[in-house]
Parts: C-alpha cells; sequence; structure tokens
C-alpha cells in the first residue's frame, strides 16, 4: 500500500483511537492505568472536532467551551461521529502537556509543554544548546505518553477483547449517557 | 511561531533511507548544498533554503552551527512574492492598450495575454518586499525521527522535497497507521493491523 492509500484507507485509526480515548478518559475520572506501564492522566479540554468519515460529503461538528462538549459530543458519537481533532491535556509523571491532537494526521497541534529554564539560568557554558535540549526533551516526553496511549489502543484493537469487551463498553458509555 | 516557543505546532515525521559515506560529513554536505538562496527563476518563490534557527539570515552555519548533540536544528526559509492582483491587472491593461496602439490591432490572442500577464508580474515582482516564512525542523539523528514546526500541507510539501534533495533521505509522515506498525512489532498483531476495518461506536 503506498502512503495516500494508507491514508485514506486506515485514517479510521485515529479517529478511533480519539473517541476511545475520550471513553476511557471519561469512565476513569482522567486517570489511565497502562497495564504493565504506568497511569496516565488525559483531560479532554475545550474543544473537539468530529466527523462522519464515510459519508460522501463531509459532515463535522466543531465543538468549544469547557464542559460543553460531553452531551454534543456523545450525541455526535451516536450518530456515528468520531472525533478528528481534540484539546487534550496528558500527564505521565510531574509534567503537564496541553495539545491538539489529531486524528488523521497524528499531529500535534498548540502544544504546550512546561517552561524551560531561561538561558541565563541553564547551562552556563552552553545558554542556547541547553535551553534547545531542555524543550526537545519536554516535546518528546508529551509524544511518548501519547504514544503509550495509543500502544494501549492497538493492542487492545488487534486482541478479540475488542469485540468481546472494549468496543460493547464504548457503545454502553455512548448510550448510557443519552439524553 | 518556531518550535523553542512555548505553543508550538508539530509534525512528526519517520527519516528513512541511509547517507552515503560518512555520515556526519553527508549531513553537512547536504545542509550546505540546501542552505538558503535566491531564485531567479518566474514564479511566487523568490528564496528557499536552510537558515539557522536562531536567525533566519544566517545561512553558512560556521562550525557546523546547526548541530546540538545528535539532533540537527535547521529552519527553513522560504522567500515568496505576492504581486496584488489589482495593481497586476492596471499594468496588464496600460501596457494592453500600449501595444495594441502600436500594432494597430483590436485584442490580444490569449497566448500574447498571458504572455504579458507573466511579463508584467516578473517586472512587478522587483517592486514588491518578499514575505519571509520560517519554518523549524529539528532532526533526531540517533532515532531517525524529524520534528516539523508547520501542519500546512504546501510547508510540508516543501521541507518534504527539500530535505529528499539535500540528503537523499525521505521524510515519511507518522500517521496513525505508520505509527501503529512500529509499535506493534508482534507479526499476528501486524497482520491484524493490516486487515483492519473501521468499527462503528456506536450500536
Amino acid at each position: 500500500m503506498d502512503f495516500l492509500d494508507i491514508l485514506s484507507e486506515k485514517a479510521f485509526l485515529g479517529r478511533e483511537f480519539l473517541t476511545w480515548l475520550w471513553f476511557k478518559s471519561d469512565q476513569s475520572a482522567g486517570r489511565i492505568e497502562i497495564p504493565g506501564k504506568k497511569v496516565v492522566e488525559v483531560i479532554f479540554l475545550d474543544r473537539m472536532t468530529l466527523d462522519l468519515s464515510d459519508a460522501d460529503t463531509p459532515q463535522t461538528v466543531t465543538l468549544q467551551g469547557e464542559y460543553s462538549g460531553l452531551r454534543e459530543g456523545l450525541c455526535a458519537l451516536r450518530e456515528g461521529k468520531k472525533i478528528e481533532e481534540a484539546r487534550i491535556s496528558v500527564k505521565a509523571a510531574d509534567n503537564d502537556f496541553a495539545m491538539i491532537l489529531k486524528g488523521t494526521w497524528f499531529s500535534f497541534g498548540s502544544l504546550r509543554t512546561p517552561p524551560v529554564l531561561p538561558a541565563s539560568e541553564a547551562d552556563e557554558e552552553e545558554p542556547l544548546e541547553g535551553a534547545f535540549l531542555e524543550k526537545v526533551s519536554l516535546i518528546e516526553e508529551s509524544m511518548e505518553i501519547v504514544d503509550s496511549l495509543f500502544e494501549y489502543f492497538l493492542k487492545l484493537r488487534t486482541s478479540d477483547r475488542w469485540e468481546s469487551e472494549e468496543l460493547p463498553a464504548v457503545r454502553r458509555w455512548v448510550e448510557s449517557t443519552s439524553g | 511561531m518556531g518550535l523553542l516557543s512555548r505553543s508550538v505546532s508539530i509534525m512528526r515525521y519517520r527519516v528513512r533511507g541511509e547517507l552515503p559515506g560518512s555520515f556526519w560529513d553527508s549531513v553537512d554536505e547536504g545542509v550546505k548544498k540546501g542552505a538558503f538562496r535566491e531564485i531567479d527563476t518566474p514564479g511566487d518563490e523568490v528564496g528557499m533554503g536552510w537558515v539557522a534557527m536562531e536567525d533566519f539570515t544566517d545561512r553558512d552555519f560556521p562550525g557546523a552551527s546547526y548541530l546540538r548533540g545528535n539532533y540537527v536544528a535547521l529552519s527553513l526559509r522560504v522567500d515568496t512574492i505576492r504581486v496584488p492582483p489589482r495593481i497586476l491587472e492596471i499594468q496588464v491593461r496600460k501596457e494592453s492598450a500600449k501595444l495594441l496602439e502600436e500594432t494597430g490591432r483590436q485584442r490580444l490572442s490569449s497566448a500574447q495575454h498571458r504572455e504579458l500577464k507573466e511579463r508584467m508580474k516578473e517586472t512587478l515582482k522587483r517592486q514588491v518586499f518578499p514575505s519571509i516564512q520560517v519554518f523549524d525542523l529539528i532532526w533526531d539523528t540517533s532515532k531517525a525521527v524529524a520534528y516539523f514546526g508547520a501542519h500546512a500541507v504546501k510547508a510540508r510539501d516543501r521541507v518534504e522535497s527539500h530535505f529528499k534533495k539535500c540528503f537523499g533521505l525521505t521524510l515519511v509522515p507518522l500517521i496513525p497507521y505508520i505509527r501503529a506498525t512500529e509499535l506493534l512489532p508482534d507479526k499476528d498483531q501486524q497482520q491484524v493491523l493490516e486487515n483492519l476495518k473501521p468499527c462503528s461506536m456506536a450500536r
């Protein structure tokens, strides 16, 4: 499969991941335990875009504003839409990150890392290099956290447990919060 | 906003391919080969290439200044000129009227009109300041990953083709499926992944 085929045929993977992530976060008050690894705090913030990827014409819903998303978002999920992008915060150890994670491209928009030390307070011999390495290490830490959540999802999605346990639980969640 | 700003937008790439000969010599050669230079051919782009991340006027990289540990830190500078369409229209009309008067003809053919428009555009380009865009790229050579500081399709196309031209390496966007094949090393899981179809998350 060439790149463009993968992009169009497998775009659902990122959307399903974000939708599942919202379910997981909502079910566990934001604390997702990755078996054998760590606990990651995931909070869905004030912005989310859902779409119907299989439709002939694009059908997109964008939700903005704190706490307003749950009801409308679940309503969109019941119509068969999935999350294409969402602003989330993640935290695995001491560091907190916020970002807009995009489903199709798996890209990171408006990624906010904790502040790095000003160059003058960092490595005195190589102030610029010190600040650079610290910033890059924070960027990488945020991506590793997202990767660990994605890996958790993939292991479930490619296992028998997906059809027998996880997907029915997601569907129950979508239904149970109706009205 | 650069990659080192508080809030950044990042596209993540896998760097695929092998550099010939000594790795760092090839990197240096690629950076120098693709350093920013003015372009003197028709079109909106009037300059393109690598510059130092902390100074977009530095295209010399003294002492391999792009190196930070295992990382190669560069910015792709793109200078473009856009002649305001209405200014172009006025000039084309003026020039067209002059030509018709000189030749005594009623109208220009569409090919002549197109050629005149291109010529006027190139003349007017010299009177307009370029717009300068700078996009950061951090290449982690130990993990063969690159972080690019923009999502826009045009900027991505530019960096992907410029990177290929300079280093002979391919930047593959780490979209979910490609990242998934890396995160699931187990062959059975890979097979399931390959055959995976979308599922409905509503009943």
